[in-house]
C-alpha cells in the first residue's frame, strides 16, 4: 500500500489483526482444522470398515478410493456422468438465468413480489422432491423432466437470494444515485446492479448445490439413468464398495462446484469482505 | 437564488394520525452564499436540506431556484452526505467521477474529468484506492470532490463532518473554507455544530422544532478570508454563546431560561 496520509490509511497491521479472530492464528490454521477433521473421520471408517467380517455392507475407505478409480477407467462410468451431467448443466443453466431474472424483478417491485409471492412460497415450502413425480408424469423420462427438476431445485434459492439482495441495497446508495439525477435505468445499471450482486452470487451458489441435489434425487426417484441408475445397481448387487464409489464421484462433483461458485462469488463480492473486515 | 417559500411536511403515522416535521418554513439564500442550517436533532433541518436537493417533496409550500420550482432532483444541485456514501466496489477516482457517470458520461471519461477534482482535495495519490482503505476524513474529500465534479451551482451539504472526529473536522472546514473562496459556488450546510456555523457561514438560520420552523436566522459579521484565529474574537464567541443559549432552550434542558 502507498504511502499514508492523516496517518490512517494502509494500516495494514490492525487489518490482518482484524482478518483472523482467535489472535495470532495463520491463514493455514483453518486448514489444519479442515483436514485434521475430515482425515479422523476417514481414518475411523477405514478401521471400522476392516473390522467388518464381510464386504456386503460397509468397506473400508480405501477400497472405496480403489473401486472408484478402477470405475474412473471405465467408460460405462463416464457415460453415465455424461447423461446426468447434460440435462444438470441445462437445468442448473435455467435456474440461474430465470431466478437472477425474477430475483431482480421480485426485488424491485413491490407488485411484481406481490404477484409471484404465492409461487415463491409454495415452492419454498414443498419439498421439490415431490415433485418429480408430476415432472415425468407431464415429460416422461427423457431429458425434459430430468432438466425441470433439475430447475425447480436450483431457482428457488437463485431468486429468494436474488431478490434479497436488491431489497436490501443500502437506502443512502440509492438517494446518493437519485441525488445526481441519475434516471431510473441508469440508477438500476449504475448502483442497485452491482450493490446486489454479492446477494446474487451467494444466490448462485447455495442454488447450484440445490441443482446438484435435483439431479440426484429425480434419477434415483424415478428415472434410472447415468449416476442414479449405476446407485441402484451397485446396490441391487451389494457391490458397496462401487457404490460408495459412485456416491464419492458425485460428493467431488458437487464439492468442485460449490468452491468455483465460491472462488467466483467471493471475487464479485470482494468489497463486501473488504468493507466486513474493517468495519 | 434559492427561495423556499412556506414550506411544510407532514408525515403519517401509523396509528392513523399525522405528524407535522416542519411548518411554514420561510427563507431565501442568495448566490454564493455560504447558508448554514442549525438545530436540535429532529427538527427537520436534514429533511428541508433533502427538499432543496428534490429528494423529499413538501407537503405544502413551494422551493425555486432562480425562479424555477424544484421537482426533482437537477443538474444544479450536488449533494455531500454525512455518511460519506461512496461506491465500495469502485476506487477513489472512479467514485468522485461517479455523479457524471450518474448522468450519462461514459466511465473512463468519468473517471478523467475527476482527476482534477480529486487533485483539488489532495488526494491525487489515492486514486486506485478503495473507500474502506480511507481514513474518514478522506473519504468526505472524496465526497465532495464527486459534488464539485459534476460543476453544480448549488452545493447541498447534509452535516458532511459529522461523522468525523474533532481534529479532523477541524481540518476539514479549513479545508471546505479554502475551496469555496476558490469556487464561489452557493452552499447550503446542515450542521449540529455552532462553531462550525460560524466559522463557515455568511449567515446561520437557527431552527425550532415540534414542528421544525425558523427561530432566526442570523448574520456573520466575519470578514474573509477567516483563518483559525477567528474562534478567538469576541464577535465569534458572542455568536455562539447566542445560538447556544438558543438552541438550549429547544432542547427541554430545565436549567436554561426559557426561551422568549
Amino acid at each position: 500500500m502507498s504511502p499514508q496520509a492523516e496517518g490512517a490509511v494502509g494500516n495494514e497491521a490492525a487489518v490482518a489483526e482484524v482478518a483472523a479472530p482467535g489472535g495470532g492464528a495463520s491463514p493455514w490454521t483453518p486448514w489444519v482444522f479442515r483436514i485434521g477433521s475430515v482425515g479422523l473421520v476417514l481414518l475411523i471408517w477405514e478401521l471400522y470398515g476392516r473390522a467388518q467380517e464381510t464386504t456386503l455392507f460397509f468397506v473400508p475407505f480405501s477400497s472405496v478410493v480403489g473401486a472408484l478409480w478402477d470405475l474412473a477407467g471405465t467408460s460405462e462410468f463416464w457415460n453415465a456422468f455424461g447423461q446426468t451431467f447434460i440435462p444438470f448443466i441445462w437445468g442448473w443453466l435455467l435456474s440461474l438465468a430465470v431466478g437472477i431474472l425474477l430475483g431482480l424483478l421480485i426485488g424491485r417491485f413491490r407488485t411484481f413480489d406481490a404477484l409471484t409471492k404465492p409461487y415463491v412460497t409454495f415452492l419454498n415450502a414443498l419439498p421439490v422432491s415431490t415433485l418429480v413425480p408430476i415432472a415425468v408424469i407431464l415429460f416422461g423420462i427423457g431429458y425434459a423432466s430430468r432438466i425441470l427438476v433439475v430447475f425447480l431445485f436450483g431457482v428457488v434459492e437463485v431468486t429468494l437470494n436474488t431478490a434479497a439482495g436488491v431489497r436490501y441495497v443500502s437506502r443512502d446508495l440509492v438517494e446518493m444515485g437519485e441525488s445526481f439525477n441519475a434516471k431510473q435505468t441508469r440508477l438500476f445499471r449504475k448502483v442497485i446492479l452491482p450493490a446486489s450482486l454479492p446477494g446474487i452470487m451467494a444466490g448462485i451458489r447455495i442454488g447450484t448445490g440445490r441443482a446438484v441435489v435435483g439431479m440426484v434425487v429425480v434419477e434415483i426417484l424415478l428415472v434410472a439413468v447415468g449416476m442414479g441408475r449405476l446407485i441402484l445397481r451397485y446396490r441391487g448387487r451389494f457391490q458397496s464398495a462401487e457404490l460408495y464409489a459412485v456416491v464419492l464421484a458425485l460428493i467431488i462433483f458437487g464439492i468442485l462446484l460449490q468452491v468455483i461458485a465460491r472462488r467466483f462469488e467471493h471475487r464479485v463480492s470482494r468489497w463486501k469482505y473488504e468493507m466486513e473486515k474493517v468495519a | 437564488m434559492i427561495e423556499i417559500n412556506g414550506i411544510g411536511r407532514r408525515f403519517n403515522t401509523r396509528d392513523g394520525g399525522s405528524f407535522e416535521a416542519l411548518k411554514d418554513v420561510n427563507f431565501s439564500v442568495n448566490d454564493k452564499e455560504f447558508f448554514s442550517i442549525i438545530g436540535p436533532s429532529g427538527c427537520g433541518k436534514t429533511t428541508l436540506l433533502k427538499m432543496v436537493a428534490g429528494l423529499v417533496k413538501p407537503t405544502a409550500g413551494s422551493i425555486e431556484v432562480d425562479g424555477t420550482p424544484v421537482v426533482g432532483p437537477g443538474d444544479d444541485r450536488a449533494m455531500v452526505f454525512q455518511s460519506f456514501v461512496l461506491l465500495p466496489w469502485a476506487d477513489v477516482l472512479t467514485n468522485v467521477g461517479f455523479g457524471l457517470e450518474l448522468r450519462g458520461r461514459s466511465r473512463k471519461e468519468s473517471r478523467e474529468a475527476a482527476a482534477p477534482f480529486l487533485e483539488r482535495v489532495g488526494l491525487t495519490r489515492f486514486s486506485e484506492h478503495y473507500p474502506h482503505e480511507l481514513s474518514g476524513g478522506m473519504q468526505q474529500r472524496v465526497g465532495l470532490a464527486r459534488a464539485l465534479a459534476v460543476g453544480p451551482d448549488i452545493l447541498l451539504m447534509d452535516e458532511p463532518f459529522g461523522a468525523l472526529d474533532a481534529q479532523t473536522r477541524q481540518l476539514m472546514q479549513e479545508d471546505l473554507m479554502r475551496l469555496w473562496d476558490q469556487e464561489q459556488k452557493t452552499v447550503i450546510f446542515v450542521t449540529h455544530s455552532m462553531d462550525e456555523a460560524a466559522y463557515l457561514s455568511d449567515r446561520v438560520l437557527v431552527m425550532d422544532t415540534h414542528p421544525g420552523r425558523v427561530r432566526e436566522i442570523l448574520d456573520v459579521p466575519i470578514p474573509r478570508p477567516r483563518d483559525e484565529s477567528v474562534r478567538r474574537e469576541s464577535v465569534f464567541t458572542e455568536l455562539t454563546a447566542h445560538m447556544w443559549h438558543e438552541l438550549r432552550g429547544m432542547m427541554g434542558d430545565p436549567t436554561a431560561p426559557a426561551p422568549e
